[in-house]
């Protein structure tokens, strides 16, 4: 019952190759999606694209925090204790958003250190760090913690 | 009593762990003692591993923090309900859950196997080699049952993310989904080794495998509840690695489903449903690595030690290996070749497979991805959502394309004028329907449109071919489970697309008889006030939500300030609406007259939950139709 050897091959061939276009497909679709995270100080040292979605992390600056009522915009600085990148955000802050605490920000980097964040990463407890940012104050070796 | 506990629940414990030892090596003995036969022995296994959780349960019940578990994870103030679900809320705990219910499914089939006696001794034998491999992984390292040698007067509490009544039962759910998955792995290793993979074999796995997919859908189906419920950005999956975890046996299982119906009808297929068993299992094991091992950094990941992380990881190479190793032996043997029409039911079936192997692909490519970059080039990303959406988009056109015309083809042969004369109607219908809808909410883009179109065509049609109405009343074919499942699929599509289309968002600060507008609705903010819970007070802000100057629902979203351990978390208030969702969170910032509220209008919110309820009922209806007939 078995198909002559000529058809089988060009029927797998057909098959890798559909394989092959869909796999390419899927690849360059996730490399245009992919959000990569920068400290404050690596975003001085690289010439980032101005409209790139990217994650910042670090510090909240001391007194940094600003909120605009007509607009209902808030603005704070993000800092490594080196470099520092200024955030807008429109939206409600995680509950324990404070000055001088770790923070995550997602958004459109919009050139000259700011950000237009649309996301600030909520953090679950009091005593919770997000890595990158222990990893962020590391590198400037500013971390307290243990 | 605390040492006397300690003690009994470790022991019982390490005698489930040499009977798994017995079965294993009686599943390949051939003469037995009477009394000493698998059915007794998973008894004892069931039984040893019930008693060890009931005293999980009964230290948490009772906060006995001479327990380091019970210490670390509850508090004399947690409600009667959140002590329960804190026992299986953390690592060990979950852990011991997780081997209750591999020894829950080995009682359940050593009773009710209708399998020849060797097919189901050995695939007890296997089963209770994964009890064995997760109870060395509980007893090496993380004991439940661990002393401290101080008892301290109080514990730490549960993370008040937690404490919610729809998370305290996802996990057991979950976990009975994944799990169930076990079992079917067992059935396909002992088949291959017995070279027993026939029309016979489908039909057992089949049931198993029902039940299997239903209870994960239901588990998903939680999680996306909660998420929606406690977590308050207002949305229902994220792409998060921990979700994709579930998601990801759950597609195999699917598509395992589907294969396991051409094996049972056509008897053929062999060695690829035997792969998509084994596959569906170890991304289940995979999706406990991922989730237990703290690799992943994201919203969910609460527990991390990275020994056990290296012990998931190699029982899952084991696991994985000593599998494939006999697939290869046994699996290329097993295929009986038969012919079929290109245009054929199996095509149909066999194309549906390929389409959920490459959405697999996709999400686990998403959720691999990030944690390869970190570990070997030292990068930290993130993998948008928009990767998934538009990867995934242009599969689901093919696929329920696929779900319209595979269920109206024959088997083998080319009938294609059937299928034609059972979907034309509803293909029109369809199509005048979206067009006139689409007049009035000039919103939709082509491809959503488009998308309506064949899931409305997919509903229309399976329900009118299997919902038959004579003699003044209503008859249900035996298909009717197949037809709820797959209308449940397109009504899943419709909603996803009505809600992500037609979503309002407003963020504001609000002082006390501020009027919000937002859509139709106007939002009166009446008053703010203060109560103390047991473990918790509350700030509340009450909202009147009016249409046309009639009060239609009062909304009343809190901020609550946990006393252990110290958290603050924000409750969100739904008004839960035919066809919206009115949604509100808010949070009070430091030292301002007002606070801060977000609004959602959400349609469609409740045809997501009855979509994913219709998929599990109709799987249900699979399963009763195959208990009634066998």
């Amino acid at each position: 019952m078995r198909e002559p050897v000529k058809q089988r091959i060009i029927k797998l061939l057909i098959g890798a190759s559909i394989i092959f276009v869909a796999v390419l497909i899927i690849i360059f679709n996730l490399r245009d999606n992919l959000i990569y995270f920068y400290s404050p100080t690596d975003l001085v040292e690289i010439n980032l694209n101005n409209n790139q979605e990217i994650r910042v992390g670090g510090l909240v600056a001391d007194n940094s925090l600003k909120y605009e009522e007509n607009s209902s915009i808030y603005r704070f600085v993000i800092t490594d204790e080196k470099n520092i990148i200024n955030v807008e955000y429109r939206g409600i802050l995680p509950n324990l958003f404070a000055e001088n605490k770790g923070v995550v920000v997602e958004g459109i980097y919009s050139g000259a250190n700011n950000i237009i964040a649309n996301k600030v990463l909520a953090k679950h407890d009091e005593n919770y760090m997000p890595p990158e940012v222990i990893d962020a104050l590391q590198k400037e070796g500013k971390w307290q913690g243990e | 009593m605390s040492e006397l506990l300690s003690y009994l629940g470790i022991v019982s414990l390490c005698i489930c762990l040499l009977v798994s030892l017995a079965q294993i090596k009686i599943s390949y003995l051939k003469s037995k003692v009477n009394y000493i036969n698998y059915f007794n022995l998973s008894l004892i296994q069931f039984v040893s591993c019930l008693l060890s959780f009931l005293i999980l349960i009964y230290i948490f019940i009772t906060s006995d923090f001479n327990f380091s578990l019970v210490y670390q994870n509850s508090h004399t103030e947690k409600p009667m309900i959140y002590k329960l679900s804190g026992s299986w809320g953390n690592h060990e705990g979950s852990l011991l859950m997780w081997i209750l219910i591999l020894t829950i499914f080995n009682f359940m089939f050593a009773s009710m196997s209708k399998a020849n006696i060797r097919l189901t001794e050995i695939t007890i034998g296997v089963q209770s080699f994964l009890i064995l491999g997760f109870l060395l992984f509980l007893l090496l390292t993380s004991n439940p049952f661990s002393l401290l040698s101080e008892s301290p007067n109080e514990g730490l509490g549960l993370n008040p993310i937690l404490q919610d009544p729809f998370l305290a039962i996802h996990p057991p759910i979950l976990y009975l989904g994944y799990v169930g998955f076990s079992l079917i792995f067992s059935l396909a290793i002992a088949g291959l080794l017995l070279n027993n993979i026939d029309k016979n074999w489908a039909s057992i796995a089949k049931k198993w495998t029902l039940s299997a997919w239903v209870l994960l859908t239901a588990g998903i189906g939680l999680g996306s509840y909660w998420a929606y419920n406690e977590l308050g950005w207002g949305g229902y999956w994220f792409w998060d690695p921990v979700e994709n975890a579930s998601l990801m046996p759950w597609l195999a299982g699917t598509a395992l489903i589907h294969c396991v119906s051409i094996l049972e009808k056509r008897n053929t297929l062999q060695s690829w449903t035997v792969l998509l068993s084994i596959l569906t299992f170890a991304l289940s094991l995979i999706g406990t690595f991922l989730v237990r091992s703290g690799i992943l950094n994201s919203v969910h990941a609460f527990a991390s030690d990275p020994s056990r992380g290296l012990f998931i990881l190699a029982f899952l190479l084991i696991v994985l290996i000593a599998s494939l190793f006999i697939f290869a032996r046994k699996g290329p043997f097993l295929d009986k070749e038969i012919k079929y029409h290109l245009l054929s039911r199996e095509t149909g079936i066999l194309v549906n497979n390929w389409l959920f192997l490459t959405i697999l692909f996709i999400v686990f490519l998403g959720t691999v991805y990030p944690i390869f970059t970190d570990i070997v080039l030292n990068e930290n990303i993130t993998v948008g959502s928009k990767y998934y959406i538009f990867s995934i988009t242009p599969i689901i056109f093919l696929f329920i394309f696929a779900m319209i015309i595979t269920p109206f083809l024959n088997w083998s042969t080319n009938n294609y004028k059937i299928l034609i004369q059972k979907i034309y109607k509803p293909t029109l219908l369809s199509v005048m329907l979206i067009f006139s809808i689409s007049l009035y909410f000039d919103k939709l883009s082509i491809t959503e449109i488009s998308l309506l179109i064949l899931s409305s065509i997919l509903i229309m049609a399976n329900l009118n071919s299997n919902i038959l109405f004579k003699n003044n009343s209503f008859y249900l074919t035996s298909n009717i489970g197949r037809a709820l499942t797959h209308a449940g699929f397109a009504l899943l599509i419709i909603s996803i697309i009505a809600n992500a289309s037609y979503a309002k968002e407003k963020i504001t600060q609000a002082k006390v008889d501020d009027k919000i507008i937002v859509g139709n609705y106007d939002f009166i903010f009446s008053s703010i006030s203060q109560e103390k819970e047991k473990n918790y007070h509350k700030i509340i802000a009450n909202f009147e939500m009016q249409q046309h100057s009639g009060t239609l629902k009062k909304l009343s979203p809190e901020i609550r300030f946990y006393n252990n351990p110290p958290t603050i978390t924000s409750e969100t208030s739904i008004a839960r609406m035919l066809f919206r969702d009115i949604y509100i969170v808010m949070n009070v910032p430091e030292n301002q007259e007002f606070i801060n509220v977000r609004i959602h209008i959400k349609p469609f919110m409740n045809f997501i939950w009855v979509s994913i309820l219709m998929m599990m009922i109709g799987g249900l209806f699979s399963i009763s139709y195959r208990i009634k007939n066998s």
